[in-house]
């Protein structure tokens, strides 16, 4: 959380994290290497170069992919989360590589202009078997680029979180494009079928978490509530933990209501920064701390601390004997209400 | 995430769920992972009968015929370009017969008496195997 733009805000988790990223990178390169030089030894440097960064960065698409859902399904993946943009621009860094090579290697050393000859090498555009594969991951790569230079919170804020989201959910685009390119690609190069393997493992893996985190979400947000005089019926007292909150559906939004220093406040639960579950982080210092990135929120009012400036809705909370009610209407964001005291 | 993003997250992953697997699905349809091994024993048992000679080793089987010769590649040679010379009456790598590149069987034209055929990286100019009937 940062009042001004840097190009990165560095703290003791982020290095940490981008460390770890950095050594696996480098090692599975040295071992990728290592491995094709003992069984293939005649591989030369520039096929070397491009298998081990293309492979290097479909698997950290995979890994990046199942981040999300796996934070869903389970809270103790939250840390993998906190720093995925990191992750996603290191992924794109090796993509790269690899289709910068590729085209060097394939399309520039020739007498036609290097992407005249990427989209025209192969005009095999009607069949389902040859369609030029190397296009697929052109146009991949073109997502993966537009995603990784707007990966900072200085698009994030100007663009504003909803079209930001927009945009970088294209990464599904990009999977499906990067699926189609490596699976033609191993089929018309070498029929590969343990490539192949790898993908569709990878591929059920993948969509197997995201559909299961969906179902998981869609029930919570189709739990029908009593409304009660207005008031809708949320939990006993004790169900909540102490600095913690519990997700509450009121109509088609969700309400974090949190317990905290014998009081009771909800606000809403989707963080104004990347949209995160704000209801499944906690209170630290006397604020609700989102996280995926630690924004925080003050409880009583759903405003940032100053000299912060975003704002989520609050709703008012009554409690009758050991029964936590929400009134279901929101008010505007930053309304400050009084909490419920227990 | 709000309601509108999980639901858009939820049907897009089911549209990948369904779409992937059909993409793959007309892909193999159009493939066929036998095709190859049944076509040489096909026409190995065709060489054994009509070839006036044959020669073989662990990378390729040739067999020359009147007015043609016919190689069978057994194995992926992962080289980008892959030329198959003649080998003259002076034992000499003589005209070119044509290119190969995937495992298979390719028949190729000859003109005058060949003695046997080097396949050739062109591009790193380097023989990689020669055969002599």
């Amino acid at each position: 959380m940062g009042l001004s733009y840097q190009l990165v805000l560095w703290n003791k988790h982020k290095k940490t994290y981008d460390t770890v990223i950095a050594i696996g990178m480098l090692l599975y390169i040295i071992l990728f290497a290592a491995i094709t030089l003992a069984f293939n030894s005649e591989t030369s440097l520039e096929t070397l170069v491009i298998r081990a960064f293309g492979s290097l960065a479909i698997l950290m698409l995979h890994i990046i992919l199942i981040i999300g859902p796996l934070s869903r399904l389970n809270t103790k993946f939250l840390p993998i989360l906190y720093n995925r943009r990191h992750l996603g621009v290191s992924m794109f860094l090796a993509a790269f590589i690899h289709g910068g090579f590729s085209l060097f290697q394939f399309h520039a050393l020739g007498n036609k202009n290097l992407f005249y000859s990427l989209f025209t090498a192969n005009m095999e555009y009607n069949s389902f078997v040859n369609f030029p594969f190397q296009v697929l991951g052109f146009l991949a790569l073109l997502i993966l680029f537009m995603m990784a230079s707007t990966s900072h919170d200085f698009f994030l804020g100007n663009l504003s979180a909803k079209i930001w989201k927009r945009m970088h959910m294209f990464v599904y685009v990009a999977y499906v494009l990067i699926i189609a390119h490596v699976f033609l690609g191993a089929f018309q190069q070498e029929t590969s079928l343990f490539t192949i393997g790898l993908l569709l493992v990878g591929f059920v893996v993948i969509t197997a978490l995201h559909i299961t985190a969906a179902f998981k979400e869609s029930k919570l947000d189709n739990a029908k509530q009593k409304a009660l005089e207005g008031w809708l019926k949320v939990c006993e007292i004790d169900e909540i933990e102490e600095e913690r909150a519990k997700i509450f559906t009121v109509g088609n939004e969700r309400v974090a209501i949190f317990k905290y220093n014998g009081k009771l406040s909800a606000v809403h639960n989707v963080c104004k920064h990347q949209g995160g579950p704000l209801g499944e982080g906690k209170v630290i210092d006397g604020c609700i701390t989102c996280p995926w990135h630690g924004y925080q929120y003050l409880p009583k009012n759903g405003q940032a601390p100053a000299p912060f400036t975003e704002q989520v809705a609050t709703y008012e909370l009554k409690l009758e004997g050991s029964i936590v009610f929400i009134n279901p209407e929101a008010f505007k964001e930053g309304t400050e209400v009084k909490p419920v005291n227990y | 995430m709000t309601l509108g993003q999980r639901k858009i997250h939820k049907f897009t992953w089911l549209l990948i769920a369904i779409a992937i697997p059909t993409l793959i699905f007309f892909s193999i349809k159009n493939l066929n992972f036998s095709e190859i091994k049944e076509d040489i024993n096909v026409v190995n048992q065709v060489s054994k009968r009509n070839a006036l000679k044959v020669a073989e080793n662990e990378i390729v089987k040739a067999s020359l015929f009147d007015n043609s010769i016919e190689i069978i590649l057994k194995t992926p040679l992962k080289r980008a370009s892959i030329v198959v010379y003649a080998i003259n009456e002076k034992g000499l790598k003589g005209t070119v017969l044509g290119q190969i590149s995937t495992v298979g069987i390719y028949i190729f034209k000859t003109k005058g008496k060949t003695k046997g055929i080097v396949i050739f990286d062109k591009i790193k100019e380097v023989e990689i195997t020669k055969l002599y009937f």
